[in-house]
């Protein structure tokens, strides 16, 4: 796609949990084998009246303040499992809130850890298309909300966060190919069981994130080192050609079971997930912005993108980084 | 892959769940054993998946395992042991 990623930016509310409030909260859990295993030592989470259209805003300002005219933003895609309402659409609050035109198209993406992928492979085929040329590409979401505090499987991995892309038409093709998959048979093995109108379910009590951690992990291990491995094929590139591999920053587990999986070397796998937690859709982008703050990656480097979970859904593609941007 | 014995594989989960693998039987269970939560029964499969070159993700009754007996009988009914 002849489509470029311009700048991205983030926000992280300014509330911290490690371990030693969820030792207090759950004296209970052996929090060092918790962390062990989990790798997050920390995790951001919003405040009680901040919702995750709030935090996109704070993103999303970030990008607006470096001098870009709100007019040449021509869409506004949010990713997100959190909207503020059921309807009208977060997007279109959005819009409103950040003062962008009338003409820009405004809808939300209902998809969780491959939400980002996704987003660019709707946003790069409205560019391509020639429908757009510019727009914001935003990811937010606030899990905690719905996670139980006694919570052993989910709480000690879930983050709030929020994610900015700025994505333009190019004249080279930086983003893609793409490869993409579902599996529904999945749905409730992550799940926000009365979150909706199907009322008639077994789980339909149940208020709380719920999340078969074992169910999963092998969907984890078996899909992702396959979802990687058909990009490579599509795309014509041997494994030693990419340059930094960006997975979903699921859980330490996850991440190193993949490496063990695809037989990756450690230093081309970029980690956030100690210090960011797991940021549903976010993710991904939190760990480009980051790895690009850190020079993990240069002109014309070679970067794989892996998400997947909720869904289940997942998808990868490649991005050839460009300094120009 | 060497051949894998019982023996071998409750070492494994004993290992999997930092705990004396002496101290595991067939009958033991996840309500038996402390260790063995959520985040146990990950480390067990990746263990498992370890030991058997990448066999283990395909088998999805794995996730629901709750026995050291119930791992043994899906291992062989799928021709790992």
């Amino acid at each position: 796609m002849k489509v470029t990623i311009k700048s991205i930016e983030y926000y992280l509310p300014p509330t911290t949990e490690d371990g030693n409030v969820l030792k207090k909260e759950n004296p209970d859990w052996s929090i060092e084998d918790i962390e062990k295993k989990t790798g997050v030592d920390v995790r951001y989470i919003s405040a009680p009246e901040q919702t995750a259209t709030d935090m996109a805003a704070l993103a999303a300002e970030k990008i607006l303040s470096s001098g870009l005219q709100k007019k040449e933003i021509e869409f506004l895609i949010l990713i997100t499992q959190s909207p503020d309402y059921a309807l009208p659409t977060s997007a279109c609050i959005l819009q409103d809130r950040l003062g962008l035109d009338k003409s820009c198209m405004a809808f939300d993406v209902n998809l969780g850890c491959s939400g980002f992928i996704y987003g660019l492979a709707i946003a790069g085929a409205l560019i391509d298309a020639g429908l757009v040329h510019n727009g914001l590409l935003l990811c937010s979401d606030t899990y905690s909300k719905y996670i139980d505090k006694t919570d052993r499987t989910c709480r000690p991995l879930f983050s709030d966060a929020a994610s900015a892309a700025l994505l333009s038409s190019s004249d080279h093709n930086d983003i893609g190919p793409f490869e993409m998959g579902t599996d529904g048979s999945g749905f409730n093995n992550l799940i926000l069981p009365s979150s909706g109108t199907r009322v008639n379910d077994q789980q339909a009590d149940e208020k709380n994130l719920f999340m078969n951690g074992s169910e999963i992990f092998m969907f984890t291990m078996d899909m992702v080192p396959k979802c990687v491995n058909a990009l490579l094929d599509k795309s014509g590139t041997q494994m030693e050609d990419i340059d930094l591999f960006i997975f979903h920053q699921a859980s330490k587990l996850v991440i190193d079971n993949i490496i063990r999986r695809l037989n990756l070397p450690e230093e081309k796998v970029y980690v956030n997930y100690n210090q960011i937690g797991n940021t549903v859709s976010a993710s991904i982008p939190i760990a480009l912005s980051q790895a690009l703050q850190e020079r993990r990656l240069k002109n014309n480097d070679q970067v794989m993108l892996v998400g997947f979970g909720v869904g289940y859904s997942w998808g990868s593609c490649l991005l050839r980084w460009s300094e120009q941007t | 892959m060497a051949d894998s014995t019982e023996q071998e594989i409750v070492g494994i989960i004993g290992n999997a769940l930092k705990i004396d693998a002496n101290s595991l039987t067939a009958e033991s269970t996840s309500n038996d054993v402390e260790e063995w939560d959520s985040l146990g029964h990950l480390a067990i499969l990746r263990d498992l998946d370890k030991f058997y070159g990448g066999k283990i993700a395909g088998i999805k009754e794995m996730a629901q395992v709750d026995s050291v007996g119930k791992i043994l009988q899906l291992l062989k009914n799928n021709s790992l042991l």
